[in-house]
């Protein structure tokens, strides 16, 4: 009933003016309680929009025009006032390439609208499929439940800082615009109003790096502002090249249309994909998502893991069926495959959890990237399985590190071990995660199966993607590993967090789980429909096996072993909780304290181990430079091979 | 429906029995290229009932939580190989019981846990990315990742693959634990962190992890089965070869350092690879 | 048939640990001696495992003092049950010519309950492979609830 009762129109403009209205009303009224209800009330109407939304897709719309002026000239007028918002920045913060490229946009961006474009016939505004329709769930869902853990992890974030004027208002200010942005970036059909929201978030990132107001966070803030503005500057010059060349800014047409062939149109779409590597974050611009992490850790979970860095995969996995068998589609493919070779390497050298996190982030999208390039049905299921448990699965990581951190007052690997003994709970919940990451029968491992299967012909991408799994394995284990080193587990009694962190730690882990379980009902309810209608759909699910030709994955058949397993482990955990305990083997010279051990002249020594972070060989500062180099070399191919 | 089951059932049962078969037959081996009668054929069998009914003690309970996990992922793993089902997801489920098995020896504070288990980490390292691409050079070659169309591949796949027969026959070594690539743990004669990621295993915890070692090697010999299955003396004969080298290359040589085999690893095992994949790109 | 499964497994698969107390390293040498190709131990199935956790037999040479009587302790009680202790030398037994030295306390038995005595300075790896072996035959008759028993072992003449 109430399906019937709520149209698109009403649905989208929900998902898209609603949490812009709640960022208003964050910012207006400072009462704390006032702002938790208005969060917990908004995520929830989000939550039920999108999935209001799933039994009406496909669908686009042109929405009416509001108080008499077209959606098309307030979208017109605000672009002009956010990139003179952000060439204000520029000046503020006096960092000449802001200022320089703001500029290029306002200028490029007025040429295109007052002497380019003709009319405008009524065209579709909006487009829903569902590609788009996973990513508003993804928005809606998880940066919904990032929200609320940000009420508690704030609140406890300002009494750190012994902050005496709260600034939560600001920062649900912006956390709220983002999520309208974000709905608003993925419905959008028209690439001026992509354009719009695209440049949004790039503020929104800017404003929540900086929320802390540290010199390292403005600094990181203004490099993560110019590099985004340089993928604004290419979208903008590959929106003016594909205008000149097909005559219409709608997405859907554009792809409808196919590959026109011309030099001047594959260089467009090669920016556009320059604009997503920069968003994404993929070498060389992977710089500011490292600073980002300076930020507080609600932002990292859901700016910088799970949604914003996700448009740049979005828009090449939408663009994906033009480039089809073009040099820009394998030069996307290596240096996505590059991308998550090297950015595994660099978390193998990491002992910052923050920055493990990133470098996994960067990886896996490179991993999307490589699907999105490779180009067959397969691998663009590859690529949006790995979106969406991505997005889960990360989110939920970073949650885990900003409880972690918040109490143990560092983001230290080292600092983490034997995390269990104080932090249960969490500690598993976070062991969870890593094993959701790396293992079958798991999405993201699904996701990467796929990717190998449908990567096997191309040699370089495979080399790069087994190499990659490989070490992507190793930091993972490492860290799992780590917050178990606990001499002896106890009784299991979890610790107090405040409600609204378990709801969505536990929301988020389950949901990962369950959505892993059902990826075949996912396969086919979500992604077939998603495929172009260039692609026939690559495989069957009978039984709950995902099976071509030359492969099968049995999911159903997997989890219910891996439930069954995990159920008889776990009663051989309480069997050994009865058995005799003993000490870790230190030599014999172990004392009753555990971990001490007498040393010479009788003197007590603790007993330290470390990880091994390979640094000789891993280390960022040795990598980074030769791995940039390299990016940039495979970066200036795709967009001259364009040519 | 029936045979499924059955092949469940004979993956499940046949595959420690043989394995441990394999492991007295390799110590046997040993034995008599070290000039010595060596144990009996049994022997490990009785090692693991004899551990099996000692008192279980536990450093840390999780050690029982990842002993299983281990056995688990390995016998589905074989399991999944007798229902002759996807080679990469195979190496996959296997994978997971490695990790497991790293994970539990962190769960204890000793430092030779602790160096055993990253020494464990850098094995894998060094062996999956191997494995991974002899899975694609069989699927390069016969077009399929499914174990039920590469045995009825009409060309031992030998013949096309030679050189990534040699990058498993390395995978093989560090995966069996032989020298020189034992680093994490190896058989008892052979001890350098005492018994590095299993040494706060004990009683029945231990016996799992032998069995689940068992798994795996059976697992392992069934891969090397794969390149000559056009008949069933050819198959025996390259396992059985295959396995005569692996236990000769681990008497004759000593245990090298973790960047020697990471480096001899990556480096010889991917040009072997690129060598024989572009050679199969190409044809 | 379980029991005899169990008793049979026992008997056939003793794993050693050894450790020097503060022995001149003869006995040692002797114990070394067992494990090297010409006795051939483990065709017995018999390996010498560096671990208390692994280990089923522990063997102890030298005398004990104040120093390494905890490790003793300590290396004894990491010892999952059942298990055998065998002692090996006069030091072991009882102090050896060093009974009466200010810091020994004596014996093995002082510390942990041993269950077999191998008398000798060094004693010969023929009677240290006897002693074990009488050593794996309470070893199989041991329950596991049955802590090993202190008391007096058996004591073999030469």
């Amino acid at each position: 009933m109430v399906k019937e009762m709520l149209t698109v129109e009403q649905l989208s403009a929900i998902l898209i003016i609603l949490p812009f209205l709640a960022a208003i009303v964050c910012y207006l009224i400072r009462v704390s309680g006032v702002r938790s209800i208005v969060i917990l009330i908004t995520g929830g109407v989000l939550i039920t929009s999108a999935v209001l939304l799933i039994p009406l897709t496909p669908f686009s719309l042109s929405p009416q025009p509001f108080f008499g002026v077209s959606i098309h000239v307030i979208v017109q007028a605000l672009d002009f006032l956010l990139l003179l918002i952000i060439l204000y920045f520029g000046f503020k913060h006096r960092h000449i390439v802001i200022k320089a490229l703001a500029l290029f946009q306002i200028i490029f961006l007025l040429y295109f609208e007052f002497f380019l474009i003709q009319d405008k016939p009524d065209t579709s505004t909006l487009y829903c499929d569902h590609l788009t329709l996973v990513m508003v769930l993804i928005v809606s869902i998880v940066g919904s439940l990032i929200c609320f853990q940000a009420i508690p992890y704030m609140k406890n974030h300002e009494e750190h800082l012994r902050l005496k004027r709260s600034r939560q208002h600001q920062f649900f200010f912006v956390m709220m615009l983002f999520l309208s942005a974000m709905n608003g970036l993925v419905l959008s059909n028209d690439m001026l109003i992509f354009y719009f929201f695209f440049e949004l978030t790039t503020l929104c990132s800017f404003l929540l790096i900086a929320h802390d107001g540290t010199k390292e966070a403005i600094k990181n803030a203004v490099r993560a502002l110019w590099m985004n503005s340089l993928g604004g500057g290419a979208f903008i010059l590959a929106l003016v090249g594909i205008y000149r060349e097909t005559g219409t800014l709608e997405l859907q047409q554009i792809i409808n249309s196919g590959n026109i062939g011309t030099g001047v149109y594959l260089l467009s779409l090669a920016l556009l994909c320059f604009a997503a590597f920069t968003k994404s974050a993929q070498f060389p611009f992977q710089s500011w998502l490292l600073g980002a992490m300076v930020a507080p850790t609600p932002v990292s979970a859901l700016l910088h893991s799970s949604t914003m860095v996700k448009v740049g995969v979005y828009l090449v996995l939408r663009l994906s069926p033009v480039m089809r068998e073009t040099f820009l589609s394998q030069s996307v493919a290596l240096i996505g495959a590059f991308t998550f070779l090297a950015a595994a390497a660099l978390a193998v050298g990491q002992s910052n959890g923050k920055k493990v996190l990133a470098y996994s982030t960067i990886s896996n999208l490179g991993l999307i990237f490589a699907c999105a390039g490779l180009n067959t049905p397969e691998s663009i299921v590859a690529g949006m399985l790995l979106l969406v448990f991505h997005a889960i699965i990360k989110a939920l990581l970073f949650l885990c590190v900003g409880a972690i951190e918040q109490h143990i007052a560092s983001r230290d690997i080292e600092d983490m071990r034997g995390l269990y003994a104080d932090m249960p709970l969490t500690a598993l919940m976070t062991v969870m995660g890593v094993i959701m990451m790396i293992m079958p029968p798991f999405g993201i491992l699904l996701g990467k199966w796929m990717a190998m299967e449908a990567a096997a012909s191309n040699l370089y991408v495979i080399i790069m993607i087994a190499l990659g799994s490989s070490l992507t394995v190793m930091y993972w284990a490492r860290w799992a590993g780590t917050l178990m080193s606990d001499p002896f587990a106890g009784r299991f009694k979890p610790e107090r967090q405040p409600f609204l962190t378990w709801g969505a730690l536990g929301s988020l882990c389950a949901g990962a789980g369950l959505l892993s379980t059902a990826a075949p009902w996912l396969y086919i309810q979500m992604i077939v429909p998603a495929l172009s209608r260039a692609y026939l759909p690559p495989y069957t699910t009978q039984n709950g096996i995902l099976e071509n030709p030359y492969g099968a994955f049995a999911v159903f058949p997997l989890s219910l072993v891996a439930v069954l397993g995990f159920v008889v482990a776990i009663l051989a955990v309480k069997r050994a909780a009865k058995a005799r305990v003993v000490k870790p083997y230190l030599s014999g010279l172990q004392v009753a304290e555990p971990g001490v051990f007498t040393g010479p002249m009788n003197q007590l020594v603790k007993a330290e181990a470390q990880n091994y972070y390979l640094s000789s060989i891993f280390g960022e500062k040795k990598l980074t430079t030769w791995i940039n180099l390299g990016a940039g070399v495979l970066l200036t191919l795709m967009v001259g091979g364009a040519l | 429906m029936i045979d499924t089951a059955i092949f469940i059932g004979i993956g499940l049962v046949v595959g420690p029995l043989l394995g441990g078969l394999v492991s007295g037959l390799d110590r046997i081996l040993t034995a008599r290229l070290q000039s010595r009668i060596g144990p009996p054929l049994w022997q490990p069998f009785y090692d693991v009932i004899k551990l099996w009914n000692k008192e279980k003690t536990v450093v840390n309970v999780w050690q029982a939580f990842c002993a299983y996990c281990y056995v688990a992922a390995a016998s589905i793993a074989l399991v999944l190989f007798f229902l002759r089902s996807d080679l990469l997801l195979i190496l996959f489920i296997q994978a997971v019981g490695a990790v497991f098995l790293v994970v539990g020896a962190l769960s204890s504070t000793s430092p030779f846990s602790q160096v055993g288990a990253h020494r464990e980490l850098l094995q894998i390292l060094s062996y999956e990315p191997l494995l991974i691409l002899v899975t694609i050079g069989v699927f390069l070659e016969t077009g399929s990742f499914k174990i039920e169309r590469i045995y009825s591949w009409n060309e031992p796949l030998l013949m096309k693959l030679p050189f990534l027969f040699v990058v498993l026959g390395y995978a093989l070594i560090i995966k069996l634990r032989k020298s020189p690539f034992d680093l994490s743990t190896s058989h008892h004669a052979h001890q350098e962190l005492v018994k590095g990621l299993l040494t706060d295993y004990s009683g029945p915890i231990l016996a799992l992890t032998e069995i689940g070692h068992w798994y795996e090697v059976v697992l392992f010999l069934g891969f090397c089965s794969l390149f000559w299955a056009t008949n069933w003396i050819g198959m025996i004969a390259i396992v059985v070869i295959t396995y005569f080298l692996e236990v000769l290359i681990d008497n004759v040589s000593a245990r090298l350092n973790w960047r020697w085999m990471l480096g001899y690893a990556w480096t010889m095992g991917l040009t072997l690879s690129m060598v024989n994949l572009v050679w199969l790109y190409a044809s | 048939m379980i029991k005899w499964l169990i008793q049979k497994s026992r008997i056939k698969s003793p794993w050693l640990l050894h450790y020097d107390c503060s022995s001149c390293n003869g006995c040692d040498i002797e114990i070394l001696a067992c494990l090297n190709p010409v006795y051939d131990i483990e065709r017995f199935g018999i390996i010498n495992v560096g671990n208390p956790m692994h280990a089923d037999i522990l063997l102890v040479t030298g005398a004990v003092n104040h120093r390494n009587k905890k490790v003793l302790l300590n290396l004894f009680e990491q010892m999952p049950d059942p298990k055998v202790v065998v002692a090996i030398g006069s030091c072991a037994l009882s102090g050896g010519i060093f009974r009466e030295a200010y810091n020994v306390l004596g014996g093995v038995d002082k510390v942990i309950p041993v269950d077999v005595y191998v008398p000798g300075c060094p004693a010969k790896p023929e009677a240290i492979i006897d002693g074990v072996v009488l050593g794996l035959q309470k070893f199989s008759q041991k329950r596991v609830e049955e802590k090993s028993y202190a008391g007096r072992g058996d004591l073999r003449q030469f």
